[in-house]
């Protein structure tokens, strides 16, 4: 998952997007809303963290221009005006979620994290499809109530995968996701991840849960058991 | 006598009663002494006449004529009487018309004398007479005195005046009518700007209008205009105001969070969880103080009308994408046109702070209503706004100590408290106040009632 941190304090900015990162994410920072702006439409972006208060373009004006655009991916607000003008402004903007400063990481996080899970359709923070159940407050993956044991890059691709189980993702799309930007690309890595998941996953080949489609990209094939 | 014209209005009529009554004096004695003048002049020719007519008799005494030229001395009662006396007050001769009557003797002047004398005669009909006393040379050369003495009943006269006067009051009357009349209404046409002022004043208050239209006389421009003026700048500094507010929440609240961010870098130990508390408390205190109401009814010229039905769409919009996972039934009743007078902050504050509160602790179903107060009509009105849900409630003790103090109810949840102790004081600060009930959905049921500005009017 690809997140997008806008925030022109440098403390917080820094902060926010190491601890992201030390929970999966690969983090872009953008220090002020021209920047942030440009990330914000340039980038693939799966989520947005925008401050309010932004020096050159403000959070509301990135905001309305990135939905202006079309990007449909969801924005949390940080906001220091926590007055419900504010929050109401931020939110008919196109925000999807605010969270006011001072804030625990934490709190972050788990907006952040329900943020992309219903991005992806899925209305509880456990999706499950067929015998494959990933928590994603725990980062844990079952199949048939087995616990499977997923290094963080893999849990990370079947997380990715799952959230939008039933469409095709390309292994670029992958990759620019799943890696921070300085990471070094090569696209015959997912392969081996893939590979390696679906041996964890599907050892006698039963259920097949990773489909291929030659020259497209990878789907989550199973049928999801609920949806949002 | 509070009112400019009421004032005008009885300064003029006093003035008028003033000059008419000394006009009216000084034409009804004018008009008295000609009328008097003119008396004696007839009188003088009477007398002159009877002087002419005069004979000396038999007996060598003077007399007059048995029928005289002049119809009215013939009259009897005709109002016009004339004698003949000798010295020693002796009738010698008296006209017809003063037949049974006693005309006074008066005083006798000096020979070759006329004197003018008002008397009356014994019924009270009062008189005009003259008389004159002369030496009369009989064919002897004697010289005898004998006084003349005629005389008019001033009862027409009199009449004469009293009519006069009757006419003189009555078109005085009916001038000073007139132009009372007419004054009032060149008032009102001269007031009409001042009204027009007020008026406008009074749609500001209600929101209809910004601010004073610029079409008055030369003489109030410039009130219109200091008028604009300080209804700008109240609003400007009210804008201030909150401009610095925000800033100043940024700027406070960015360096907690970054200072919190640091703190949690490091280990998690007991200094790092003390100093967190001390982060939390600053924050509160913060946020309290800067969510308080930006507007009150003391500011009434700087209240707008806030769409009440669009706002809380907004707000429910915004609410729907905050809980979507909880997905809410928002149940929203708002009556058509409702407009509220004040800030649209500190009205988003209320709904948000009530709706937010509601979802959070709801099961399923949230319900807000908005509707006049009751009594009030119009864009002024009141606003009773009741937000319930089917949550557990809150219970009574809690409740009468979160009215009390704006106390956290409950401090795990932040923002129960803080949320419903702002909207007290916005409620507060618009005259409203606050009650904590139980809903019929089983939840909380919080009422919020704003009364009418007019109500509230303290000028």
């Amino acid at each position: 998952m690809r997140l997008l941190v806008i925030e022109d304090d440098a403390t917080l900015r820094e902060s926010l997007a190491r601890k992201l990162g030390e929970s999966g994410f690969a983090v872009e920072q953008a220090a002020d809303g021209k920047e942030g702006l440009y990330f914000a439409l340039e980038y693939p972006v799966d989520l947005a963290i925008i401050d309010l208060g932004l020096p050159e373009v403000s959070g509301l004006d990135i905001i309305r221009k990135v939905r202006e655009q079309g990007k449909a991916y969801p924005i949390l607000i940080l906001t220091a005006r926590d007055r419900w003008e504010d929050k109401v402004d931020g939110l008919s903007a196109g925000a999807d979620d605010y969270v006011v400063k001072p804030f625990h990481f934490e709190e972050v996080s788990a907006r952040v994290n329900a943020l992309l899970r219903r991005s992806g359709g899925w209305a509880s923070s456990v999706l499950t499809a067929g015998p494959v159940a990933l928590d994603t407050s725990r980062q844990e993956l079952t199949v048939n109530e087995t616990v499977i044991d997923l290094t963080s890059f893999e849990y990370k691709v079947i997380e990715y995968l799952m959230l939008r189980a039933g469409q095709v993702i390309s292994k670029s799309e992958l990759t620019d996701r799943l890696y921070d930007q300085d990471f070094e690309r090569d696209s015959n890595v997912i392969e081996v991840f893939i590979g390696r998941l679906r041996k964890k996953m599907d050892p006698d080949n039963s259920i097949k849960p990773i489909e291929t489609l030659r020259g497209r990209g990878y789907r989550f094939a199973l049928e999801r058991n609920q949806s949002g | 006598m509070r009112s400019l014209s009421s004032r005008l209005l009885v300064s003029v009529s006093v003035l008028l009663l003033v000059f008419f009554g000394a006009t009216i004096a000084v034409l009804d004695t004018a008009f008295s002494e000609a009328g008097e003048q003119a008396r004696r002049d007839i009188l003088d020719g009477h007398l002159v006449a009877l002087l002419a007519a005069a004979e000396p008799d038999d007996n060598g005494d003077l007399m007059l004529p048995d029928r005289l030229r002049e119809p009215r001395f013939e009259n009897i009662g005709s109002g016009l009487y004339a004698e003949l006396r000798d010295t020693n007050s002796e009738v010698l001769w008296r006209s017809r018309s003063a037949l049974g009557l006693e005309i006074p003797k008066g005083i006798t002047p000096d020979p070759g004398n006329h004197l003018f004398a008002r008397e009356s005669l014994e019924d009270g009909t009062p008189l005009l007479s003259l008389s004159l006393t002369v030496q009369w040379e009989f064919a002897d050369e004697e010289f005898r005195p004998y006084v003349f003495k005629v005389a008019e009943s001033l009862d027409s006269f009199n009449a004469q005046v009293a009519g006069f006067r009757r006419q003189l009051f009555g078109w005085f009357a009916a001038v000073a009518l007139t132009m009372l009349l007419a004054f009032s209404m060149l008032l009102r046409g001269l007031l009409k700007p001042l009204r027009q002022i007020e008026t406008e004043i009074t749609e500001i208050e209600e929101g209809k209008r910004a601010s004073l239209s610029g079409r008055f006389p030369t003489e109030l421009t410039g009130v219109a205009r200091n008028m604009n003026l300080l209804i700008d700048s109240e609003r400007a500094r009210s804008d201030r105001y909150r401009y610095t507010l925000d800033n100043l929440a940024h700027s406070l609240k960015t360096p907690l969070a970054a200072m919190r961010a640091l703190l949690n870098d490091g280990q998690s130990g007991g200094f790092s969880g003390r100093f967190n508390e001390q982060i939390d408390r600053m924050d509160e205190i913060v946020r309290y103080q800067l969510r308080k109401p930006a507007a009150s009814v003391a500011d009434k010229l700087v209240l707008k009308p806030v769409a009440v039905e669009t706002e809380i769409a907004r707000l429910v919009d915004g609410l729907r994408k905050v809980y979507r996972d909880k997905s809410p039934r928002f149940e929203v009743s708002i009556a058509s046109g409702m407009q509220f007078r004040g800030d649209t902050g500190d009205f988003l504050e209320l709904a948000g702070n009530l709706l937010d509160n509601a979802c959070k602790w709801c099961e399923k179903r949230v319900r807000i209503s908005i509707v006049p107060s009751v009594g009030a009509s119009g864009v002024a009105s009141g606003m009773v706004l009741t937000v319930s849900d089917d949550g557990p409630g809150i219970p009574k003790d809690a409740a009468d100590a979160l009215l009390q103090r704006g106390m956290r109810l409950d401090e795990s949840t932040p923002g129960h408290g803080i949320g419903l102790a702002v909207v007290k004081d916005i409620a507060r600060s618009y005259g409203g106040q606050l009650s904590i009930n139980t809903s019929d959905l089983g939840g909380a049921e919080i009422m919020v009632s704003i009364p009418p500005i007019a109500n509230t009017r303290t000028l």
